[in-house]
């Protein structure tokens, strides 16, 4: 175990040190960090090969096991009109083998050298990511260049994993009490630019239509070098690893510009109301989602920290108004990007909050909670208490983020910022957005981002029209 | 709130790589060799006993400024009696404040500090716990000792709390899996025992009084039957002073008098309609050797080979060669003192009986022959290295710590874990399966539309004299 501490006091306690609460807790004086509290940064070292692939390391000898992810800049937002869920669907196409490799036998190669493996689909990016012990890192690198350069595109793979899929959404979706309201439905209301508003699991005709030659021009067009990161964490030799991964990659060719794509939303003006029926609930749910200020402005650190304020743990506003005084609820869930967090994106996004509630409370009766708590915080502003338990909370959340057995929540935010950003080490930068929110910058972007215009109610409500209390009640300003 | 029996989801599986032949111009590289296994041991851990009875660990480990408490009362599920439930009700009154300080102030003071109380029920134990900046340890200690050996119990939540619970019962039950996990518990242990009562009936649960929950802490909270587990970045000298400050004082409690189950061989069949459903959710299972049993590390590579990894045979089979399910899954769930092993899956309807016809004869294939010596070192490999991973976080370590303390496993017993893995042999793996999963006596639950599987899994020649029940009125 490396002990970061004597480390991090000279290089990068700045990082988050803006964050550290400070005294006793339950006070602040937005006094120095607290001794003993140690500082904490990640190692970040950023390449570029000459085919565009951009490549991150970062090394800690805490456990020997390496994590290798390697990111594409393509997600839900770029699939093909009439191919919705084609990205995800891809997805699955690329775990069905590679030319050296092929099918079951990738997956064969990382377990049985003792690790796991898997991939994800999400706005604006699909990922692919291992960890294994470090002895078996070079050929995990072998094994992802494989894919990248030579996938077994195969017909008979796609039958099979269109089936795959189609279960999957089954079980995930159409076979689930709410099953996909706050995370499919509300982002299809919420939203008017289609490459935002269409359903990204995929209508099941557009899964069925989907073809070889669909995911070859997918594949030609956005698993390229150039639209590519890849990112190794772990118990490594940095220099070795840029060797072992310029070797394997830097073959492949580096692929056209991307198409551009116009992903903008306009700014909502009237508020959206939209009722969705669930034959498999038997308790109604409502859910609220606002448009997010611009990633990266001073507006979205205020916001990340209103998220704290309103909606994460039992302190927040919401918790206590809906559930623990209310009793409306047992939960209120919700948060910024339901698929990620607030750094894992790039384009419009939503901060969503939803609730299941009893029938016997009326939507109107709801709603009027969560409107008070929001409308507090649109005219009160928060005290320095306040904003600095959302800060800590924040800083325990990063904590919790980068420092897990696998390494992924580290990997993800460092493929995210060299993806999005350009900038890996912007993950040693996050605290310093935080720092400069006030609580007049929090009022001003609370009275902007959470209009009553900008916002879209969703309402799920029992089949059949057995929910006599679910009249909407002038909720859809 | 889990409600699973603490499971070992332990498993893989690995076909031998069949690498294809370098050919001119087909790869760039050689595949390189993966090369010596890394050296790996547990942090090191510090053990010391209060003299009321509490049991404290200290492990040291992790990059980030933080640490996690785990205070562990043997207080779950198998404590409920007929009240089942009756220690989630109680756990979630304990959350509504202590020591004279309400919900509201706790849950500030603990979020100043980066964490939240979570309190969190399982079948044999009460888990109270944080995770907060280094800074904050002995704060946060306090405030779990608090909500364990202080508790409110203030009569004033209690009816908006009771509301909560029976609103996530409902909701719960909306749900396949929760419909069949219910059905599956309730044939393999009967309807006497908290392992069969899976969820809690709704009047039953809206019967409970305040009283109830005083009682139940009163009965099963106390040092003696308590374990604190310390992990993270703290200084020790300083944890140990907070320790003995905030526990020092707790009662030595009632004595442990759990009583466990067996479960019960089948054959058992249940069919629970969900008109319209388009899949149909099994649960297939039998009886397992414990934990402890001389027989756990060949029923764990089993398991692993047959259903419980991602390159296991029958998820290479029901989903990567027929594509009828997107999640299939195996696992092995430990009871105090014996266990069962589960295989779990959501499979398309009309593909269930096929689904299910593929799975017994998987479980008869290993039985009948032992896998490739390749294929066990690939699942025995697959299983020494996600050890590592299990043991890589401070809740990873405080589980697996938990745990053989939980089943009162010896202190060597992590130690020993991955040798005695390494060391099944490939015959074994069949025993295994011939020993423990008996298809004659299996217990099996299917939630779905049975106007489209009923007849055709009755059909099924593996099911011929099973007992079958369901739907309700039939």
């Amino acid at each position: 175990m490396r002990i970061l501490e004597g480390l991090a006091a000279g290089i990068g306690a700045v990082a988050l040190a803006a964050c550290q609460p400070a005294g006793t807790p339950g006070e602040t004086d937005g006094a120095a960090p607290p001794a003993g509290a140690g500082g904490f940064t990640v190692d970040v070292s950023y390449h570029s090969l000459d085919n565009g692939l951009r490549v991150v390391l970062s090394e800690d000898d805490t456990v020997p096991t390496a994590t290798v992810a390697v990111y594409y800049g393509v997600g839900f937002r770029n699939e093909p009109r009439g191919r919705t869920g084609f990205a995800h669907l891809f997805e699955h196409l690329m775990f069905q083998g590679s030319r050296n490799l092929p099918h079951g036998a990738f997956d064969t190669l990382i377990y049985g050298a003792g690790g796991v493996n898997n991939g994800s689909t999400r706005y604006d990016f699909t990922n692919y990511y291992e960890v294994v012990p470090a002895n078996a890192l070079e050929a995990v690198l072998w094994a992802e260049a494989d894919r990248m350069a030579f996938p077994d595109l195969d017909a008979d793979q796609l039958d099979n994993q269109r089936e795959v899929v189609r279960n999957e959404v089954f079980v995930n979706v159409i076979n689930q009490p709410y099953g996909g309201w706050i995370w499919i439905d509300l982002p299809m209301a919420a939203n008017e630019n289609w490459h935002n508003a269409h359903n990204f699991y995929g209508d099941l005709t557009d899964l069925d239509a989907a073809s070889l030659a669909d995911a070859q021009a997918f594949f030609d067009r956005y698993y390229a070098p150039s639209n590519a990161v890849v990112v190794v964490a772990g118990d490594i030799d940095k220099g070795e690893t840029l060797g072992w991964i310029e070797a394997y990659f830097g073959h492949i060719p580096a692929g056209d510009p991307l198409p551009e794509i116009d992903v903008s939303e306009p700014r909502q003006e009237a508020g959206k109301f939209a009722v969705m029926e669930d034959a498999l609930a038997n308790r109604p749910a409502l859910a609220v989602a606002y448009h997010m200020p611009e990633r990266g402005t001073p507006e979205y650190y205020a916001m990340i920290l209103i998220d704290q304020l309103l909606l994460q743990g039992d302190d927040s506003r919401l918790t206590r108004a809906v559930v623990d005084e209310a009793g409306y609820a047992s939960d209120v869930f919700g948060g910024i990007n339901l698929l990620g967090n607030a750094f894992n994106y790039d384009g419009p996004m939503l901060w969503t909050a939803g609730l299941i509630h009893d029938s016997e409370f009326t939507v109107s009766e709801v709603m009027t909670a969560i409107d008070a708590t929001i409308e507090g915080i649109r005219t009160e502003p928060v005290t320095q208490a306040d904003l600095d338990r959302a800060r800590t909370k924040l800083l325990s959340d990063f904590y919790g983020t980068v420092d897990t057995a696998t390494r992924f929540g580290l990997v993800d935010l460092l493929a995210a910022f060299a993806l999005f950003d350009d900038d890996p080490g912007r993950i040693n930068r996050i605290a310093g957005g935080f720092a400069q929110v006030t609580p007049d910058l929090v009022l001003a972007t609370a009275r902007e981002y959470l209009r009553p215009a900008n916002r879209t109610v969703l309402e799920v409500r029992l089949a059949g029209g057995g929910d006599a209390a679910a009249a909407p009640g002038g909720n859809g300003e | 709130m889990p409600h699973t029996l603490i499971r070992a989801a332990l498993g893989a599986a690995a076909l031998a790589l069949a690498l294809l032949p370098a050919s001119a111009g087909a790869q760039v590289h050689e595949r390189p060799e993966i090369g010596e296994p890394v050296a790996f041991a547990l942090p090191d851990t510090r053990h010391f006993t209060l003299d009321n009875g509490l049991e404290v660990t200290f492990i040291p480990f992790g990059l980030a400024p933080t640490l996690d408490i785990s205070l562990q009362v043997r207080a779950g599920n198998i404590d409920d009696g007929a009240q089942t439930w009756i220690a989630d009700l109680t756990a979630a009154m304990m959350e509504e404040g202590a020591a004279g300080r309400s919900r509201a102030e706790i849950s500030r003071a603990i979020a100043a500090m980066g964490g939240q109380i979570d309190i969190s029920v399982g079948t044999h134990a009460t888990g109270i716990g944080t995770n907060v900046l280094s800074e904050y340890g002995p704060e946060a200690l306090q405030l779990i000792a608090d909500v364990a050996m202080r508790p409110d119990l203030d009569p004033a939540g209690f009816e908006r709390v009771r509301a909560n619970l029976v609103r996530d019962v409902d909701v719960t039950r909306a749900r396949p899996g929760a419909v069949a996990t219910e059905a599956y518990r309730r044939l393999l242990f009967g309807g006497d025992h908290p392992y069969g009562n899976y969820l809690p009936a709704e009047d039953r649960l809206r019967g409970y009084t305040m009283a109830d929950v005083t009682a139940f802490h009163g009965n099963h909270f106390g040092a003696g039957r308590s374990r604190l587990y310390i992990a993270g970045r703290f200084d020790a000298a300083a944890m140990e002073t907070a320790v003995r400050e905030a526990f020092g004082t707790w009662a030595q409690g009632t004595p442990d008098n759990a009583v466990t189950a067996p479960a019960r061989a089948g054959p058992a069949v249940r069919f629970i309609d969900r008109p319209g459903a388009p899949q149909t959710t099994v649960r297939l299972g039998f009886p397992a050797a414990g934990i402890g049993d001389p027989d756990a590390p060949e029923l764990t590579v089993m398991n692993a080979l047959l259903g419980g990894s991602f390159t296991s045979r029958l998820t290479r089979n029901l989903r990567e060669d027929k594509g009828y399910t997107y999640s299939p899954g195996s696992s092995l769930t430990w009871t105090l003192d014996g266990g069962f092993w589960t295989f779990n899956a959501d499979v398309s309807a009309a593909d269930t009986a096929a689904a299910l016809r593929e799975t017994f004869a998987e479980i008869e294939r290993l039985q009948s022959e032992p896998p490739s010596h390749a294929e066990a070192e690939g699942i025995r490999s697959w299983l020494a290295g996600i050890f590592i991973l299990q043991n890589a976080s401070t809740g990873g370590l405080i589980g697996q710590l938990s745990r053989r303390d939980l089943f009162g496993l010896p202190q060597d017993y992590l130690d020993r874990y991955v040798p005695r893995i390494l060391a099944v042999p490939d015959a074994a793996i069949s025993d295994a399966a011939r020993t423990y999963l008996p298809l004659d006596e299996m217990t099996l639950v299917l939630v779905g539309d049975l106007d489209l599987i009923r007849e055709d899994v009755l059909a099924l020649p593996q099911l011929a004299g099973a007992e079958v029940t369901g739907p309700e009125g039939e």
